[in-house]
C-alpha cells in the first residue's frame, strides 16, 4: 500500500535507467542522507562517533571497493588490507614531504598509488582465478606488511616504525572535531557511492559481472578479459587506498602496518560476503554489521552469562566472539549466499504488495 | 626443519582437495585444534585415570583427540557441507574460512590459551652425519627425521588407501564430480565424513609434531598461511608435491634469509615462499606435479 | 521461400584438423559458406560439429588448416578478433550471464560499440548517458522481435531454458553480426518453440541478410530452412550441398542409421 509504484511510468529509457527507478525509494535515501549528515551531528557523542559512525563509514567505504573486485567482478581478493596500507602510507607521504599538499590531493594521491600496486598484484588473475588468485593476493598482503615495516623511507625514516598526522583541515575548515571528521569520511563515501554506482550498472560493470558469470563467454563475444579484470583491479584498489588514507588520517591519528594486516582483509571480505556481493547497498549493510557486532557481543555476552550465573572473563568473551563469528559467515553463506543486500530486497518485494500476501 | 612441517600441513590440504574438490583452508585451524586437544588430554587423562606410564597416558591421549576430531568431522559434515553441495568454489571457500575462525575460537575456550607442551619422547638431540664427506659432518636434527620418517608412514598408508580400497574409489569419485557420483549412489555425505576424518588425522599427526617441536601456541594458525604457498608450488592435487613442496619452501626461507636478508633489511622468511608461490603462478600454475587446469565452455 | 540473392564466398574453411591430445576432433574438414545464406551443419553426436564452430569462433586453435573470413586468411584467430570481425554465436549449453537482467545480457553484446571510457561512465555525464540510450533502444527493438518483453528485468537464470535460448539468440544478435554461428539452437525445444525459433531465425536472415551457420539434429527443420547443408561424422566430412543431395547420399544415411551386415 506504502511502496506501491502505481503510476511511476517511464516514458524514456533514461527515467528507466536511473539509480532509483521507484520515487518512494529516491526520497528514502535523500531522507537517509540528509539524516547521516544534518541529525546525526547533533546528537550524536563521542563515543558513537569514535566507536561506530566513523569507523563504519570508512570500512563501508572499502567495503564498497572490494565489493567491486570480489563481489561484481569475482575476483577473489584476500590482499585489500595491503591495498588501504600502500593508500595510508602514500597519502602519508606526500602530505609530509611535499609541501602545502592538500589534504584531499594527498589522499587521492594515496588511491593512485594503490591502483598502480592493485593492477600489478592483479595481473596473476589472468592466468589463474579462485584458490590460486587469493594466493596470490596474500603475497600482496605479506609484502606490503614487510615493505612498510622495514624500508624506512615510507614511514619517512622514524625510528619506532609508527607515523602519525595531525592538525588536518580543508580549505581552511579544521577538522579536529569527531562531528567534522565524522562529515569529512561521509562526504567521501557518498561521492565513492555514486561514482560506483555509475560504474556499476553502466557498460564497464556488465563486463565486470560477464567476466564473473561466464568469463569464456565473455570473451567470445568481444569483451576483453584483461581490460575488465585490470579495470576491476584498479577501481577498486583506488576506493580502498582512499579508505584507508582516511582510516589512517582521520580515524587513527597514527598508526603502524598491523592496522591493514590480514585481518583487515579477512574483516573486508567478511563485510562483502555478509552484506552481498554484487550489491552497492550490501557494503553498507555489511559494514555495520561487522562493527556493530563486537559491540553488541560486548553488552550482550556478559548479561547472557549471568543470568546462567557464570562470569564471562575477557579472554573468553574474545574468543565466544571469534567462535560466533565464525559460526554466522557460515550461517548466513548457508541460508543467504547473497547476503543481507539480498534479505533487504526480498523485504522490499514483500513491502510492495504488502498488505496482500502475495 | 620447517619444510617437513609445512609439507605435513600441506598434506592436508591436498587430501581434502583431491577427495573433495573443496580447499579446506580450516586445516591450519585443525591442526591447532588437535595439537590443544593432544596437549590437554595428555595432562588431564592420567590425572584421572592414575595412569604412570608416559607412554600409555600419551596413546589415551592421542586416542582421546583422534575420537574427537571424528566428532568435529561429523559435525562440520552435518552442519555444514551438506547445506553447500552445490555451491560454487568460492562460496565452499569462504565457508571453510568461516569454519576456520569457529574452530579457532571453539579451541581456545574448550583447552585454554596458554603455552602448552606435548612431549611424545620425540629425540631432541642432533645427529651427525656424512662426516666422512663433508667436514665436521651435516647437522641433522633427529626429530625432523623422525618426524620426515611418520610423514612418510602416513603418506603410505593414506596412498593405499585410496588406491587399492572401494572406499578409496569412492572418494576420487566424488573428487572429479560431485553429481554425477551421487547419481551412482555414492553416499556423499558419509564420503565427506570419512574425508574430513582422514583430514583430522593428518591434522593431528601434524599437531603433534609441531606441538612437541614448538610447544602448542596460537600462532600455529598462521601455519595455514605459511603452508599455501608449498600447494601452489608442488600442486593442488599431488600428495609428493606437497612434500617436495614443503622442503623446498622450507629450505628456501631459511636460505633467503641467510643470503638475501642481509641485502634488502632483514625478516623476508614472511614473504619469500609467497612470492615464489606467485611466480609459480604467474608461469605454471599447476605446480610442479599438479594437473593441468582446464576451462570448459 | 523467398527469393533471396546469396553472395559470394564469405567464409571458407580449408582443411582444418583439430586434435586433443591423442585424440582427433576433425580431420583435414574443407567448406564454404556464402553471404546471406543459411547453412547447416549436421552429423551425429560426437562428430565434431561444436569443435568445427569452436574453431571458426576462435575459442579453440586448429592443429592445422587455416580460415579465411572475407579475403582474410587466419590459421588461429583470438575470440576478441572474430567478434570484431562480426561473427557472433550462440552456445548449446547456454553461456548466458546467469546472474544478471535479460536487458544486461542484451547490452553486454553491444560492449564492442561502445565508445565511453571509465571515468565517462563513472560521473554519467552527457556522452556516457546518450551512448547507454542509444544502445538501450538497439536492445529493445532486440527484445520486441523475439517476443520477450515481459521478461526484461528478469534475472536470466530465472527463465526457463526456452526463453534462455532466445536469450542466448538476443545476445548474439545485439552484436549486429554479419555472420551468426547456432549451436543447436533449438535442443529441448517443444514443436511450438522450435517453430518460433525457425521463425526467428528466418526473419533474421531475411531482413538484415545475416549469413547463418546452424548445427541441428531436428532433420525436419534442417531441410526446410537450410540453403546447403555439412555432413560430418567422426570428424570428417561425408557430405556437402543441397539438402535433398545430402538427404539422398548413401554415406550420410549410413552414418545416421548404421549399415546393416
Amino acid at each position: 500500500m506504502l511502496y506501491r509504484e502505481n503510476g511511476q511510468f517511464k516514458t524514456t529509457y533514461r527515467s528507466d535507467q536511473q539509480i532509483f527507478t521507484i520515487s518512494q525509494d529516491r526520497w528514502a535515501i535523500l531522507a537517509l542522507v540528509a539524516f547521516a549528515a544534518i541529525a546525526v551531528p547533533l546528537f550524536a557523542d563521542e563515543y558513537l562517533f569514535r566507536a561506530i559512525l566513523i569507523p563504519f563509514v570508512i570500512l563501508a567505504l572499502a567495503a564498497l571497493g572490494v565489493n567491486i573486485l570480489v563481489g561484481y567482478c569475482g575476483q577473489i581478493s584476500l590482499g585489500s588490507g595491503a591495498f588501504m596500507a600502500v593508500g595510508a602510507y602514500m597519502a602519508y607521504n606526500s602530505y609530509v614531504r611535499i609541501e602545502g599538499m592538500p589534504l584531499i590531493v594527498a589522499l587521492l594521491s594515496g588511491g593512485f598509488f594503490a591502483t598502480l600496486v592493485g593492477m600489478a598484484f592483479g595481473i596473476p588473475s589472468l592466468r589463474v582465478k579462485g584458490l590460486y588468485l587469493a594466493v596470490a593476493t596474500l603475497a600482496a598482503q605479506f609484502f606490503c606488511d614487510w615493505t612498510f615495516l622495514r624500508v624506512g623511507w615510507f614511514t619517512n625514516n622514524n625510528p619506532s616504525g609508527s607515523v602519525s598526522v595531525s592538525n588536518l583541515s580543508v580549505l581552511g575548515w579544521s577538522i579536529d572535531s569527531p562531528a567534522a571528521k565524522y562529515l569529512f569520511c561521509l562526504a567521501f563515501l557518498v561521492v565513492f557511492a555514486l561514482l560506483a554506482k555509475n560504474l556499476v550498472r553502466g557498460a564497464i560493470g556488465r563486463e565486470w559481472m560477464a567476466i564473473r558469470d561466464m568469463d569464456v563467454a565473455a570473451a567470445v563475444i568481444g569483451i576483453r578479459p584483461m581490460y575488465a579484470k585490470l579495470s576491476a583491479f584498479a577501481v577498486s584498489s583506488f576506493i580502498v587506498g582512499v579508505a584507508g588514507g582516511l582510516w589512517g588520517f582521520v580515524h587513527l591519528g597514527a598508526w603502524e602496518p598491523a592496522a591493514f594486516s590480514i585481518d583487515r582483509s579477512f574483516q573486508l571480505l567478511f563485510m562483502v560476503i555478509i552484506g552481498g556481493m554484487g550489491s552497492i547497498m550490501g557494503s553498507f549493510f555489511g559494514a555495520a554489521f561487522i562493527v556493530l557486532l563486537p559491540i553488541l557481543l560486548n553488552q550482550l555476552l556478559p548479561w547472557a552469562g549471568e543470568l546462567i550465573g557464570v562470569t564471562v572473563s575477557t579472554a573468553a568473551l574474545s574468543h565466544t566472539e571469534v567462535m560466533i563469528f565464525g559460526a554466522l559467515i557460515v550461517w548466513f553463506l548457508i541460508v543467504e549466499p547473497h547476503g543481507l543486500a539480498k534479505l533487504w530486497s526480498i523485504a522490499k518485494q514483500k513491502l510492495r504488495i504488502w498488505p496482500f500476501p502475495h | 626443519m620447517a619444510g617437513m612441517l609445512y609439507a605435513l600441513v600441506a598434506l592436508g590440504f591436498v587430501l581434502i582437495f583431491k577427495a573433495s574438490g573443496v580447499f579446506n583452508f580450516a586445516q591450519g585451524a585443525m591442526v591447532l585444534f588437535a595439537a590443544l586437544a593432544m596437549a590437554r588430554f595428555s595432562e588431564w587423562i592420567p590425572g584421572l585415570l592414575g595412569i604412570d606410564s608416559k607412554l600409555v597416558g600419551n596413546l589415551l591421549a592421542f586416542c582421546a583427540a583422534a575420537a574427537l576430531m571424528f566428532v568435529l568431522a561429523w559435525l562440520i559434515e552435518r552442519l555444514v557441507l551438506r547445506h553447500l553441495v552445490n555451491q560454487e568454489g568460492v562460496t565452499l571457500l569462504m565457508a571453510t574460512l568461516g569454519i576456520t575462525y569457529f574452530i579457532d575460537g571453539l579451541g581456545q575456550t574448550l583447552f585454554g590459551s596458554d603455552i602448552y607442551k606435548i612431549d611424545i619422547g620425540m629425540p631432541k638431540d642432533p645427529l651427525f652425519a656424512f662426516e666422512s664427506m663433508f667436514q665436521g659432518g651435516v647437522l641433522l636434527n633427529k626429530e625432523d627425521m623422525v618426524a620426515a620418517a611418520i610423514a612418510a608412514a602416513l603418506v603410505a598408508a593414506l596412498s593405499l588407501f585410496f588406491q587399492k580400497t572401494a572406499t578409496g574409489r569412492a572418494l576420487r569419485a566424488v573428487a572429479d564430480d560431485h553429481q554425477a557420483a551421487q547419481s551412482i549412489g555414492i553416499p556423499l555425505n558419509r564420503i565427506w565424513v570419512i574425508v574430513w576424518c582422514v583430514a583430522g588425522i593428518t591434522a593431528l599427526v601434524a599437531g603433534i609434531i609441531w606441538g612437541s617441536k614448538l610447544g602448542v601456541q596460537f600462532s600455529l594458525t598462521t601455519v595455514a598461511l605459511r603452508a599455501l604457498p608449498v600447494i601452489i608450488l608442488g600442486g593442488l592435487t599431488s600428495v609428493p608435491g606437497a612434500i617436495i613442496g614443503g622442503l623446498i619452501i622450507g629450505v628456501g626461507e631459511k636460505l633467503s634469509e641467510v643470503y638475501l636478508g642481509p641485502l634488502v633489511g632483514g625478516g623476508i622468511e614472511i614473504w619469500f615462499a609467497y612470492m615464489l608461490a606467485l611466480v609459480f603462478l604467474l608461469f605454471r600454475p599447476q605446480g610442479l606435479f599438479g594437473e593441468k587446469i582446464i576451462d570448459r565452455v | 521461400m523467398a527469393h533471396k540473392k546469396v553472395g559470394d564466398v564469405i567464409l571458407d574453411v580449408k582443411n582444418i584438423s583439430l586434435r586433443f591430445g591423442g585424440v582427433k576432433a576433425l580431420t583435414d574438414i574443407s567448406f564454404n559458406v556464402k553471404e546471406h545464406e543459411i547453412r547447416s551443419i549436421i552429423g551425429p553426436n560426437g562428430a565434431g560439429k561444436s569443435s568445427m564452430l569452436n574453431c571458426i569462433n576462435g575459442v579453440y586453435k586448429p592443429s592445422e588448416g587455416s580460415i579465411t573470413f572475407r579475403g582474410q586468411t587466419f590459421s588461429h584467430m583470438s575470440s576478441r578478433q572474430v567478434a570484431e570481425m562480426g561473427v557472433a554465436r550462440t552456445f548449446q549449453n547456454l553461456a548466458l550471464f546467469k546472474g544478471m537482467s535479460v536487458i544486461d545480457n542484451l547490452m553486454t553484446g553491444r560492449n564492442l560499440r561502445i565508445r565511453s571510457n571509465l571515468l565517462l561512465q563513472a560521473l554519467r555525464l552527457g556522452p556516457a548517458q546518450r551512448e547507454e540510450e542509444a544502445h538501450r533502444e538497439k536492445v529493445e527493438h532486440i527484445i520486441d522481435f523475439l517476443e520477450i518483453q515481459a521478461y526484461r528485468k528478469t534475472p536470466v537464470g530465472q527463465l526457463p531454458y526456452g526463453l534462455q535460448k532466445r536469450v542466448d539468440l538476443g545476445r548474439a544478435l545485439a552484436m549486429e553480426p554479419q555472420v551468426l554461428l547456432l549451436d543447436e539452437p533449438m535442443a529441448g525445444m517443444n514443436v511450438e518453440e522450435k517453430q518460433d525459433m525457425c521463425r526467428f531465425i528466418l526473419d533474421v536472415n531475411d531482413e538484415f541478410g545475416t549469413t547463418t551457420v546452424l548445427i541441428e539434429h531436428d532433420m525436419g527443420v534442417v531441410m526446410d530452412i537450410s540453403d546447403r547443408v555439412v555432413v560430418l561424422d567422426y570428424g570428417k566430412k561425408i557430405g556437402d550441398g543441397a539438402p535433398d543431395e545430402v538427404r539422398n547420399n548413401e554415406d550420410v544415411i549410413r552414418a545416421y542409421l548404421g549399415s546393416s551386415h
